[in-house]
């Protein structure tokens, strides 16, 4: 089974692009990651989260017809970290956000995402996907993920990860 | 509708500067600056790393003067488009002239356009155009004798004038030969006008754009704006930037300036409030 971590950025939908695109590297990893899982995903997000989440699955197209069917669809999943990073990120500066997003970093590296949502909503982190999470995997979780993009470009941290486990 | 000027070819919503350069020693706005050719070569350098996409190059000035004819004319242009076209093969050139002998020799050095300002004065300019594969900017004069100035000229409607006037011309071009998508009009604001027509022609510039014909402007440092805002030469940049931003709006194509870099500012601002272009990079707020 595979699930893939993207963050809900909104620079991600078309209707938003401008002549440059102030985010190619993240879209790139998006991309490529979306590719990786596959078609008709389910997608695990807040409603804005979706709507990135169906832009991705729109611009990566082209997807493989697979023969068989899997038992169990891939899983998409848009959430992202504190937007408080920092003094010029959207939320301001939240000192509190840095350990945070380490755990919650940590936490997703190791497969098994616990999150503080009442935290995660003071530090403006979009987490309603990744709490969700925690219904996936089996008794060790989604096994250590991998990393594709792990920054925080705009005071906002983003990952993208995919995980893949035989059920 | 995709434009052709000369060798090249713009995109639809594509918005041009063309900045001008004068071959001559008494122009209104620059006097004499540009008049030695390795200043206007200088010129050129500096508009085209300005980022203008057309430089219009001129060797008599607009206003009445000392008489220059043809053969002083070409010796003012021609061998420098050949510079210009050799040194900048990327830059559309673009020639301010009225005179087919003086159009054919341009083109035959390397002019992509050529830019008529007074109204088809000389019937066989399209001619030229035609045969070099070239551009022409058909513009409005109300019919008036080339470098004179407008005198108690009135119009019923001269909008209507305009468009019926420069659709016209752009006909007889195109029956001439030149590529339609190379067929360019321009209201040419004070000639054949008083300030009362130039600011009319450019509130209503949207019905000069609806007949389909891309629309060149030529605002810069004009007196309609000096009587308007009662500036003289020198402090009307203000005044011809809000009239950029009117005909933007309405959506002319070409922009015939002497300042590029605020006139660019200006009309890229203005295409995306109309929606017709992205803002550069935009992440405020979407991060």
């Amino acid at each position: 089974m595979k699930v893939v971590l993207v963050p809900g950025v909104l620079a991600l939908l078309p209707e938003y692009a401008g002549l440059d695109d102030p985010v190619a590297e993240l879209r790139a990893a998006c991309l490529a990651a979306v590719r990786w899982l596959g078609a008709d995903p389910v997608v695990l997000a807040d409603p804005q989260g979706e709507r990135v989440a169906r832009a991705l699955l729109d611009a990566a197209g082209g997807f493989e017809t697979v023969a068989a069917q899997p038992p169990q669809p891939p899983v998409l999943v848009v959430g992202n970290g504190s937007a408080k990073r920092s003094e010029r990120a959207p939320g301001h500066l939240d000192e509190r956000s840095h350990p945070f997003d380490d755990a919650l970093g940590a936490a997703l590296r190791a497969g098994r995402p616990e999150v503080d949502a009442a935290l995660a909503a003071e530090l403006w982190a979009s987490v309603a996907g990744i709490v969700r999470m925690a219904d996936l995997g089996g008794p060790a979780g989604l096994g250590e993920a991998t990393v594709d993009y792990d920054d925080d470009p705009f005071g906002v941290q983003y990952w993208v990860m995919r995980w893949e486990w035989e059920r | 509708m995709t434009l052709r000027l000369g060798r090249h070819t713009f995109p639809d919503e594509a918005t041009l500067m063309m900045a001008i350069v004068n071959r001559t020693p008494d122009s209104f706005y620059d006097k004499g600056a540009t008049w030695a050719e390795d200043k206007a070569f200088e010129r050129v350098a500096l508009v085209a790393a300005q980022g203008a996409e057309i430089v219009d190059i001129g060797g008599i000035k607009a206003a009445p003067g000392v008489e220059i004819g043809a053969a002083e004319e070409k010796a003012r242009v021609v061998d420098f488009v050949a510079r210009v076209r050799e040194s900048f093969p990327e830059l559309v050139i673009s020639v301010d002239t009225w005179r087919a002998e003086v159009g054919r020799a341009a083109c035959a050095a390397g002019a992509d356009v050529l830019n008529d300002a007074w109204g088809g004065a000389d019937p066989e300019l399209v001619d030229a155009a035609a045969e070099a594969g070239a551009a022409i900017v058909c513009t409005h004069t109300g019919g008036v004798t080339p470098r004179t100035r407008p005198y108690r000229l009135e119009y019923d409607d001269v909008v209507a004038a305009a468009i019926s006037d420069t659709v016209a011309y752009a006909e007889r071009a195109i029956a001439a030969g030149v590529d339609p998508a190379s067929v360019v009009i321009d209201p040419a604001h004070d000639f054949g006008k008083n300030t009362f027509h130039s600011l009319e022609v450019t509130r209503r510039l949207g019905e000069m754009v609806a007949t389909g014909y891309p629309v060149l402007v030529s605002l810069s440092n004009k007196d309609f704006v000096g009587e308007t805002l009662d500036v003289p030469v020198g402090q009307r940049l203000t005044g011809t930037l809000a009239a950029t931003a009117v005909c933007a709006l309405a959506g002319a194509r070409i922009y015939r300036v002497h300042e590029v870099v605020e006139t660019r500012q200006t009309v890229d601002m203005v295409s995306s409030i109309a929606g017709r272009r992205p803002p550069k990079r935009a992440i405020r707020g979407l991060q």
